[in-house]
């Protein structure tokens, strides 16, 4: 805390000292003119209306300089001036006029000065920032990962800081429909001063999100900030294996390569539809519906990629033993044992080779979204029955990927912005998800399919949220817990109202104290003291679980009711 | 030699000394303190302090304050001594007593800002 105050105040120094030395000519000047002026004002004999010799005091003569310096000019005072007295004062308008208006015009010159304005800007920002009381976590750059992932945060309530080096995006940035008001910092994210004026080292800091579109500030990012705050959470988006091996070699909480994890997307959409979709749900507060895909079991897919995506896709599908054909510009590195064809994808021919006509599916990876789009529209002129997977890169194309009518769009910032969120909001959610990517799919089916039984024909927004059963969250459960046939998970999930009817809610995760994972336990199953659960329905079903587990009164008639109609 | 330096001692000088001799004479009596001597000491002190902004250094620091402390000991005599000369219309003996006493402060900070200044001269190594 020590040091974070000294800094501050050594910058907010720095613009006093940029103001300051160059205004001491003209203040000098202003100085010595007036001094000249009134010295002259109260030596030169004036004449009353009667004839009798008078002298201006030297408040008459303050008074006469400054009206005449800023060119308000009352008259003369207090009585006509004398031709010497005139004479004296015509040297007196032109030089203080003009020395005023020297002093002005300087500092108005400082204080308009770019240099200064953004300094000023920053320091402000840093002031805002020290003066919060909510935690908050860094975000270093603005692109389409960051810009998505502070505003999923926000959903969630969580504050954070961006620190942006561009100046333009910084702007765009700063008027971010958010909930709150976004401090950005526009600095050098891989500069250590830019990451504690950002707060890195404040109690309230939870974590930073190395974003920025280089590999190599990330990695100076994630350094320094486990030198400076070695508690903070760092995640850092990485696009080389070998970037991602040096950040984990030093222990950065979470590494995110858009390509791998774009891989293992396309991979599960086509293996495991329903993980997908689930996946998705919970992951992407935009998406409150499970939306399930029906990709045929097998069949061939044409996959238009380059670079580290389509080694990544490579892999990934060689793995899950789903049949493919590469269209890809260069040689692949694997190229010898799999099915290859040399081209963008935007040529019919190119496509008719990668054998589109008897595919099931197209996914158009290239780094260009004119391509991408071509490539589909080529590809579905070939073949209406086709899957089509869109990569969209820039942000800006967006209206014409959601209007395409693709089956999914795959956008880099998205799926990183995701992968972050399911760490940050609930560590139950991303628990969960480990556990989802080992889950056979008709597990996954059974899970959907419970709580479409409970939502029965509605089809309300989905939301998930956790519990922990403690004194804090649910004292009204905590009494009956040692109790002989002890409260099941089933009696969390119906309504306290009249009759205790169902609530559309279902539980995707207990954690037991000890750590033990139960992934979709089952309605019977006995709870525990400080379990903690992870539940997924409705939105809005929480108030109604809150409610429930915080008075005793309500939780002893829903457990009375089950024994009744078990009895 | 540094020209920016000879005014700086030259200004901060001829602070302290304008001060003193407006200062010296019996306190409550107003003819031994000259109006002219007065307005030159504010005037000066004025410049010595612009002149003394921008020096970064903990001295130059300590310099610019013990110069607002003199700018502000002698704007309040003149205050004083223009509401006692053109508002109540006379500037009594207890009147100057006080304004010479605020000029006799501002000298204090005068002599520390020499002091200061000498000091840092006599450290410098040729």
């Amino acid at each position: 805390m020590e040091s974070t105050h000294r800094t501050r105040s050594r910058i907010r120094g720095a613009a006093m000292w940029l103001l300051l030395p160059r205004l001491k000519t003209p203040l000098i000047a202003l100085i010595i003119t007036y001094s000249v002026s009134i010295l002259g004002l109260v030596l030169i004999p004036g004449q009353e209306p009667g004839g009798g010799v008078y002298y201006l005091s030297f408040l008459d003569a303050f008074f006469v300089v400054s009206y005449t310096a800023t060119t308000i000019g009352f008259g003369e005072i207090p009585h006509p001036f004398t031709a010497l007295q005139k004479m004296w004062m015509l040297f007196v308008m032109y030089s203080t006029v003009i020395a005023w208006l020297y002093a002005i015009g300087s500092v108005l010159s400082v204080i308009s000065d770019p240099g200064f304005r953004r300094l000023r800007a920053y320091q402000r920002t840093v002031g805002r920032i020290q003066a919060h009381k909510q935690p908050f976590w860094i975000v270093c750059g603005y692109g389409g990962a960051g810009n998505q992932v502070i505003r999923f945060m926000d959903q969630s309530g969580i504050r954070s800081v961006m620190i942006e080096s561009n100046q333009t995006r910084a702007d765009t940035a700063k008027l971010s429909d958010m909930t709150y008001d976004l401090d950005v910092l526009v600095g050098d994210a891989s500069e250590p001063q830019t990451l504690v004026d950002a707060g890195v080292q404040s109690a309230l800091c939870r974590g930073v999100l190395a974003l920025t579109d280089h590999n190599q500030t990330n990695l100076t990012i994630a350094t320094n900030t486990r030198i400076l705050a070695p508690r903070v959470l760092v995640h850092a988006r990485s696009e080389s294996d070998a970037n991602t091996r040096n950040l984990r070699s030093f222990n950065t909480d979470v590494v995110i390569d858009p390509a791998r994890v774009a891989a293992r997307s396309l991979t599960q959409l086509i293996r495991k539809p329903r993980a997908f979709a689930l996946y998705h749900e919970l992951v992407d507060p935009d998406f409150n519906q499970i939306e399930i895909l029906n990709v045929p079991d097998f069949g061939h897919w044409v996959v238009c990629a380059e670079d580290r995506l389509a080694d990544n896709i490579t892999e990934a599908f060689l793995r899950a033993e789903i049949p493919f054909c590469l269209v890809s510009p260069e040689v692949s590195t694997i190229a010898d044992s799999i099915a290859w064809v040399q081209g963008l994808g935007t040529e019919a021919n190119t496509l008719r080779q990668a054998r589109i006509t008897e595919a099931v599916g197209i996914i158009a990876g290239t780094s260009d979204d004119g391509d991408n789009l071509s490539i589909l529209l080529t590809a579905q002129t070939e073949n209406e029955r086709l899957i089509t997977v869109a990569r969209r890169n820039k942000p800006t194309s967006e209206p014409v990927f959601r209007q395409g009518n693709f089956h999914y769009v795959l956008r880099e910032g998205r799926i990183i912005a995701q992968e972050m969120y399911a760490r940050i909001t609930t560590p139950l959610l991303h628990q969960f998800i480990g556990q989802l990517e080992v889950m056979p799919e008709a597990l996954v089916q059974g899970i959907i399919e419970k709580l479409n039984q409970r939502l029965g024909n509605q089809s309300p927004d989905l939301a998930h949220f956790d519990i922990s059963l403690d004194a804090e969250d649910a004292p009204g459960v905590l009494p009956f817990l040692k109790t002989a046939s002890g409260p099941e998970v089933s009696d969390l999930l119906v309504d306290p109202g009249a009759n205790h009817p169902n609530m559309p809610l279902i539980c995707l995760l207990l954690v037991r104290f000890n750590g033990d994972l139960v992934p979709f336990p089952g309605e019977g199953l006995l709870l525990e003291e400080n379990d903690r659960m992870l539940l997924w329905g409705a939105a809005g079903s929480h108030h109604r679980l809150h409610l429930l587990i915080r008075r005793a009164d309500l939780f002893e008639s829903v457990l009375s009711s089950r024994r009744k109609t078990a009895g | 030699m540094n020209t920016q330096r000879v005014w700086f001692a030259f200004f901060t000088v001829l602070a302290l000394t304008l001060n003193f001799g407006f200062f010296v004479g019996e306190i409550d009596n107003p003819d031994h303190h000259n109006l002219y001597e007065f307005f030159f000491a504010l005037i000066v002190s004025l410049i010595a302090t612009i002149l003394k902004i921008g020096d970064r250094s903990h001295l130059g620091a300590v310099l610019l304050a013990t110069s607002l402390v003199a700018d502000l000991q002698l704007i309040a005599a003149a205050v004083i001594w223009g509401y006692g000369s053109q508002v109540t219309g006379d500037v009594s003996g207890s009147v100057m007593a006080s304004i010479v006493s605020l000029a006799g402060g501002a000298m204090l900070a005068n002599v520390t800002s020499v002091i200061l200044l000498i000091s840092e001269t006599i450290q410098l190594k040729r």
